[in-house]
């Protein structure tokens, strides 16, 4: 698999932080799965989060704070599970949502051609996988903040280019576009998006309100 | 008194994983804790939460030291990933959907599978100086990413510029921090 389109380093650093919430942190940690020169650069950016903690002025435990860990240090705890291979086209942080099987997935019909299926929303943005078949796609539309969409099976192509496997693709408010499936199998992606799309003409902006698009 | 070297407190968590040392979990304890609530009280935690959750994320450095390994990331970075992910999950409530870097169905496999070389721990200190010697106007922002959970937009708003240069500073920044661990972009 080879990745074109990485999402952007403010993206990966608001993830490094703990900043970015579950939706988008959701959409990182899957494409991360994929991508080992993003997961260098999440590192590095955990990195510099160890630095700024070494760095830190400490601020004083409480007296009895060690003791009180220390009467804790032979509870039981859960054993430490280590991960498996797993020959899966869910990327690791996904089958949390989703289990291992892509196929399984009970999809919500949009239009024909067009399903999608609600993951997490938190602070308003929301994260779902779209199904396209070929030929099917999502009107033209604008976005009023900013989208990411994470190729996981499939690939679909719009204005901007094509985007395959691994590849996250970012709009945000001043591109107008109308994403295609391309031929082949059915393109499954992981979208989130910060705001309802805005869409141009009557009925796709019914099935937009529907849907929460 | 000396703070213990990065080498010292690596050293003291891979003793709790291999003998469940005591006496080296006090180094730990006494170096981290005072630095992790300090942490949490910077994002907004309450003096007696912060106590909570640092206590927590030393247990969690005592249950877990057998996950640690120094080749990938040194003590501060593991702890801090330790805290950060309590953060979420008992302060905002969320999931964090997160990776395990062992885990082999990464792709492309994980890197020591695939032979790197890079030696994290000595990538780490390179980071430390590259960190250090940044321009004061990009140093902030990502400084601000760590410690004031704000998305970049609020950042930009707060330091009175434009999101595209928040955007730009972290991208030189971190371009910095990259070239500093050796790794072409
Ligand atoms: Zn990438």
């Amino acid at each position: 698999m080879s990745i074109a389109h990485h999402p952007g380093e403010e993206l990966l650093l608001s993830y490094a932080s703990g900043a970015a919430n579950e939706a988008v942190a959701l959409l990182v940690a899957s494409h991360l799965a994929l991508c080992r020169q993003c997961r260098l650069v999440v590192a590095s950016s955990e990195a510099a989060g160890g630095s700024l903690l070494e760095d830190i002025p400490p601020v004083a435990m409480s007296a009895q704070a060690y003791q009180s860990v220390l009467s804790r240090l032979d509870e039981p705890a859960a054993a430490i599970v280590r991960s498996a291979h797993l020959d899966s086209s869910v990327p690791a942080p996904l089958r949390a949502y989703i289990g291992n099987d892509i196929d399984g997935i009970a999809w919500r019909p949009i239009v024909s051609g067009l399903a999608h299926y609600p993951l997490v929303t938190r602070d308003g943005v929301r994260a779902r996988l779209i199904r396209a078949e070929p030929g099917a796609g999502v009107a033209p539309h604008t976005h009023r903040g900013e989208e990411w969409t994470l190729v996981l099976t499939g690939s679909f192509s719009d204005v901007t280019g094509r985007y395959g496997p691994g590849d996250v693709q970012t709009t945000t408010p001043d591109i107008e576009h109308q994403p295609t499936a391309d031929p082949g199998p059915a393109c499954i992606n992981l979208a989130v998006t910060d705001a309802p799309l805005v869409f141009r003409g009557f009925l796709p902006k019914l099935v937009g309100k529907m849907f929460g698009f | 008194m000396t703070l213990p070297s990065v080498d010292r407190l690596n050293a003291a968590i891979c003793a709790i994983a291999a003998t469940r040392d005591r006496a080296a979990f006090q180094i730990v304890f006494d170096h981290f804790a005072p630095r992790v609530k300090s942490y949490l009280v910077r994002l907004g935690a309450s003096a007696p939460l912060a106590e909570d959750l640092a206590q927590e994320a030393l247990l969690t450095v005592w249950r877990k030291a057998a996950l640690f390994d120094p080749a990938r990331a040194s003590a501060s970075t593991w702890i801090f990933t330790i805290a950060r992910n309590l953060r979420i999950d008992a302060i905002r409530r969320e999931r964090r959907p997160d990776l395990d870097p062992n885990d082999p169905s990464l792709q492309p496999e994980a890197e020591r599978d695939a032979g790197d070389s890079l030696d994290w721990g000595k990538a780490e200190d390179r980071l430390r100086t590259a960190l250090a010697a940044l321009p004061k106007e990009q140093a902030e922002i990502i400084s601000l990413s760590f410690l004031a959970e704000k998305p970049h937009s609020a950042i930009a708003a707060e330091l009175g510029l434009p999101l595209g240069t928040v955007k730009s500073r972290i991208r030189l920044a971190m371009a910095r921090l990259r070239l500093a661990l050796g790794d072409s972009p």
